[in-house]
């Protein structure tokens, strides 16, 4: 029986030491491990698409490969309802290489814009959710998770269409001019078009506008906006029950009517 | 007489050499732990409470072992190492929980999947406990071959 019991405890103490070594040469790997992540970028697309992109870096020198690496991304608004979601996924980091990944996130402006217009007129933070997981070494499988939050600004911060002027513009109509101001405080320039039409008590169209903007990110936006109203409706209409529609149209984002009062 | 004071003196010979043995074994033991606990304290670290009980870990285990070593040739020595292998095997228990092992760092939560790993350390230790079964086995065995076999 002693031979038995000997090679028993011989067995053993092999698949101690190989289950040690692999341990050992597991955590090595880690720290050779180097994940580096590059500039991030921003870019608009026609069809209303914020996209993010941003370069990862994984110089893998450990002993194994890393298998089924995901990163994904989460953006909800500050009551936790989830805006967008992207996923990135290599299915194979090979030892000894170095890998850069693109991780793109879209963040959907219309989708935003469903969780509220306050995203169009005011700052805010947009909650970040990221996930990274990979099997290490095939056997181990991790993941880290973190949150942050991701201010917001909005492309239209602070509209407002100030104090009417008046002018005569010809026999049968007076020139209404309406100072719009607003800042760009969004990750992207805004080219476009906003329409203005100006209504009565009655809900009767007196006049529109159209102005075609070009408000470069971080500065701010101080035109009028000039309608031309018959002499009629002027002299004879309590000016104070009007009001404006006011319609955004920027190509990668529609939005309208928003409801300003008169004066 | 002569053979009296000759079975004294390989016997104080005999517990001096488990003495010497037992110290040696648990100084390099503890020496192991001394070397490896610096380099792997900042990775324990993220877990609370885990240095502590590593430490009372090593504590426990070193005793059992002394323990063992002392009651060489005994029945006791393979009471010490059931003890001993059980010990090993209810730490893993208590303290991998289901294998899967999360810490949080700031706002960073790091959560690793240990399960295969667990269990492969767990079937070792199971399968050191089965041989130290077996050893007491085969010692009482071969105790009782001796004394069946003594003239009468």
């Amino acid at each position: 029986m002693n031979l038995p019991i000997r090679m028993l405890g011989i067995a053993t103490s092999i698949f101690w030491i190989m289950l040690i070594a692999f341990i050992a040469l597991a955590a090595y790997s880690v720290k050779d491990l180097k994940f580096d992540f590059g500039e991030p970028e921003f870019a608009t697309s026609p069809d209303g698409q914020l996209s993010f992109s941003l370069p990862l870096y994984i110089d893998n020198r450990g002993y194994y490969s890393l298998k089924d690496f995901h990163l994904s991304t989460v953006f909800a608004d500050t009551e936790g309802a989830e805006i967008s979601k992207d996923t990135t996924f290599v299915p194979v980091i090979p030892h000894g290489e170095k890998t850069t990944i693109v991780h793109n996130v879209t963040l959907s402006l219309e989708s935003l814009l469903e969780n509220g217009e306050q995203y169009l007129f005011n700052d805010n933070n947009l909650n970040i959710s990221v996930t990274a997981g990979l099997n290490f070494a095939e056997l181990l499988p991790a993941q880290i998770s973190t949150n942050f939050t991701f201010p917001w600004g909005a492309p239209f911060y602070n509209f407002a269409l100030g104090e009417p002027s008046y002018g005569r513009f010809d026999s049968t109509h007076a020139e209404v001019a309406v100072p719009m101001s607003f800042e760009n405080h969004a990750v992207f320039d805004i080219a476009g078009n906003i329409r203005i039409e100006l209504y009565d008590d009655a809900d009767s169209l007196l006049g529109e506008s159209q102005t075609i903007v070009y408000v470069p990110q971080q500065s701010a936006y101080n035109e009028d906006a000039e309608f031309q109203v018959p002499l009629n409706a002027v002299s004879t209409s309590a000016a104070q029950n009007w009001h404006f529609n006011v319609y955004f149209d920027t190509g990668f984002l529609e939005y309208g009517p928003l409801v300003i009062p008169y004066g | 007489m002569a053979e009296q004071q000759k079975k004294n003196k390989n016997l104080v010979k005999d517990v001096s050499f488990r003495v010497v043995k037992a110290t040696v074994k648990a100084i390099l033991v503890y020496l192991i732990y001394f070397l490896l606990a610096p380099m792997l304290a900042p990775l324990f670290g993220l877990i609370p409470g885990f240095m502590e009980s590593i430490e009372a870990f090593i504590a426990v285990y070193i005793a059992l072992m002394i323990l063992s070593d002392l009651t060489e040739k005994t029945v006791f020595q393979y009471f010490f190492n059931t003890a001993r292998a059980l010990f090993f095997m209810a730490y893993l228990l208590l303290s991998m929980g289901n294998g899967v092992f999360s810490t949080s760092y700031e706002n960073f939560s790091l959560t690793v999947n240990l399960t295969l790993f667990y269990t492969v350390a767990v079937l070792l230790s199971l399968l050191g406990f089965a041989r130290t079964i077996l050893q007491a086995i085969n010692f009482m065995h071969e105790k009782a071959e001796a004394s069946s076999n003594l003239p009468l």
